[in-house]
């Protein structure tokens, strides 16, 4: 006993104990779930067997239910087109600004800073915000563009069955672009500045200095930009609760919302485990990708 | 004046109006909760309140009972704080003190559970937490479903910050006498101590916004936070924009204001962990 007390005060068993404790909490209120999320997806889970463990297994009954739903196909081209969509607009604004800033101006870092406001809004307010903006009447994005000269009529984004699913991916673009610029600019910064010199020396443009230095050095943080831009697009889930809820007629509705409302909204538990271990899936591919791509990094 | 002298004064123009558009939904916000009924109406849309009145916050503040739902927010999210600090930063310095196999699989567990999305885990901790009967304390049940999304990324970020703590001095400590424990306690922790206050600021303000959790598990309005509050009054039918926009600011200025006094050090401390 004195030898274990011994141990947690002076060696080891100190260590052990540290990270024991996290990782027991993250066992039981991750792991745990995960696994029994994937045992409820073959389950038949219902109002009176909700309290017990031991239910009747049903195979890939549920999967099968879940994609002969009339929505899936449009559901699965949604999610597609929201995850490529987002990431597509994060990177793109995010990379032009970091590279904009990168030219290292005078006050450059302290207004690139501002950019991560957006980091630490709650989703649900950026959701109102841009649900606001977005409004078919009276919304300022209409005003602006009608002004502009780029559509003669009113946009009904949050109600037109053609636009809905875009009203999100604005405003997830809005809310992941600081993150990107953010990562993108530190890779820009590992890059070492005799290699620019070196290209001008030999003659070359910006645009192949882009090409032939930039792009190759940023390999690895483009790899691990991306991938988190997907898992933090599939992590999306409040935006759509504020701005369309799915609608009108699921033409927004994403597999993480779908989810969520086959178990709340309509208490069908083993449906809802069963979209979220398909979605799951999708979050695996690009973890492993991330995983890849920063595993140097953690090694330290 | 130089050239370079005039390009940096370009620029940084340039910077400052891509800023003011990137910003202008946080501005549109404040401007929208100011104007009065039917200005916010008006087409064309003011951009400055020609008429500024501010009734619409002390009625979204009483009408929407915000006191009781944000004292629920902070409540959430300093449990959700305190739980990953705790049990995050011990974890962190393990982490980052050793190298070898085990560690690496433990990196490997948390970068795993760092992406999973809590729209997929809020079904099996629902009807788990029904099951063990925690639904019945359901702001704790939230506390511990959003400590265990919270808890992977604040490892991450301490880790890199436990990295930056040179093992010398705690070697230096032990040969003068200390433990384990002491020099842990009296020498590293105090040096990390700046990077942990940063993410657990960073832990505060993701928590004091949660919605899914609270939303699928807080049933009673009286325990909901701030998040769920608002979700009562917005949705793609929103007709009271002067009330939400109100509500949204009120909500969301204490963060903006912890925001803009640690900026430098957010935007630091997030750098360092995430990405090299």
């Amino acid at each position: 006993m004195t030898r274990i007390f011994r141990s947690v005060r002076d060696g080891i068993g100190f260590d052990i104990l540290l990270i024991g404790a996290a990782l027991l909490f993250l066992v039981a209120f991750a792991g745990v779930p995960l696994i029994y999320n994937v045992l409820m997806s073959f389950q038949q889970v219902d109002m009176f067997n909700l309290g017990t463990f031991m239910r009747p297994l049903v195979g890939f009954a549920n999967y099968a239910a879940v994609v002969a739903q009339p929505e899936f196909w449009m559901v699965a081209r949604n999610t597609l087109l929201f995850v490529v969509g987002s990431i597509g607009g994060q990177f793109v604004l995010g990379f032009g600004l970091a590279l904009f800033f990168a030219r290292g101006f005078p006050g450059a870092a302290t207004i690139r800073g501002l950019f991560l406001v957006s980091w630490v809004m709650p989703g649900l307010v950026v959701g109102a915000i841009w649900g606001w903006i977005l409004a078919g009447d009276f919304g300022v994005l209409n005003y602006l563009l009608k002004s502009l000269g780029i559509i003669q009529s009113n946009i009904f984004w949050k109600s037109d069955p053609n636009f809905s699913i875009w009203a999100v991916i604005i405003a997830n673009i809005w809310l992941g672009l600081a993150f990107n610029m953010l990562l993108l600019s530190v890779g820009l910064h590992g890059i070492p500045r005799e290699l620019y010199e070196a290209a001008r020396v030999d003659g070359a443009n910006t645009w192949q200095r882009f090409w032939f230095i930039t792009l190759p050095m940023m390999r690895s943080t483009i790899g691990a930009v991306l991938s988190l831009g997907l898992i933090a697009t599939l992590q999306q889930f409040d935006l759509f609760p504020a701005i369309t809820e799915g609608g009108p007629a699921n033409s927004s509705m994403v597999s993480q919302y779908w989810a969520w409302q086959a178990s709340f909204k309509l208490y069908d538990f083993a449906k809802g485990a069963t979209i979220s271990v398909m979605m799951l899936v999708l979050v695996l591919i690009a973890s492993v990708i991330y995983v890849r791509s920063t595993r140097h990094e953690v090694r330290g | 004046m130089t050239t370079r002298g005039w390009t940096n004064w370009a620029m940084l123009a340039i910077a400052l109006a891509l800023a003011a558009v990137y910003l202008f939904p946080l501005y549109w916000m404040y401007v929208t909760a100011l104007k009065s009924g039917s200005e916010i109406f008006a087409n064309p849309p003011t951009f400055w309140p020609q008429a500024p009145v501010t009734d619409a916050f002390p009625m979204v503040w009483e009408t929407r009972t915000m006191a009781t739902y944000l004292s629920n927010s902070v409540l959430i999210a300093a449990g959700v704080t305190a739980i990953t600090v705790i049990l995050g930063s011990g974890c962190a310095y393990v982490l980052a003190r050793y190298r070898n196999v085990w560690i690496d699989v433990g990196l490997f567990v948390i970068l795993m559970l760092q992406v999973l999305p809590a729209s997929v885990m809020v079904t099996p901790l629902f009807v788990a937490f029904s099951q063990l009967g925690l639904l019945s304390y359901p702001r704790t049940a939230v506390i511990l479903a959003a400590a265990a999304k919270a808890m992977p990324f604040f490892v991450v970020l301490v880790r890199a910050t436990f990295m930056t703590v040179p093992r010398e001095l705690e070697e230096a400590a032990m040969v003068d006498g200390a433990s384990r424990a002491g020099a842990f306690f009296r020498i590293v922790l105090p040096l990390a101590r700046n990077g942990i206050l940063v993410c657990a600021i960073l832990t505060f303000m993701s928590a004091f916004g949660e919605y899914i959790y609270s939303k699928s598990i807080i049933q009673t309005p009286g325990l909901q936070p701030a998040s769920v509050g608002l979700s009562t009054f917005v949705g793609p039918n929103s007709r009271d924009w002067s009330g939400i926009m109100a509500y949204a600011a009120i909500y969301v200025t204490p963060i903006l204001a912890i925001f803009v006094l640690l900026q430098r050090r957010i935007v630091s401390g997030l750098t360092s962990g995430a990405l090299k």
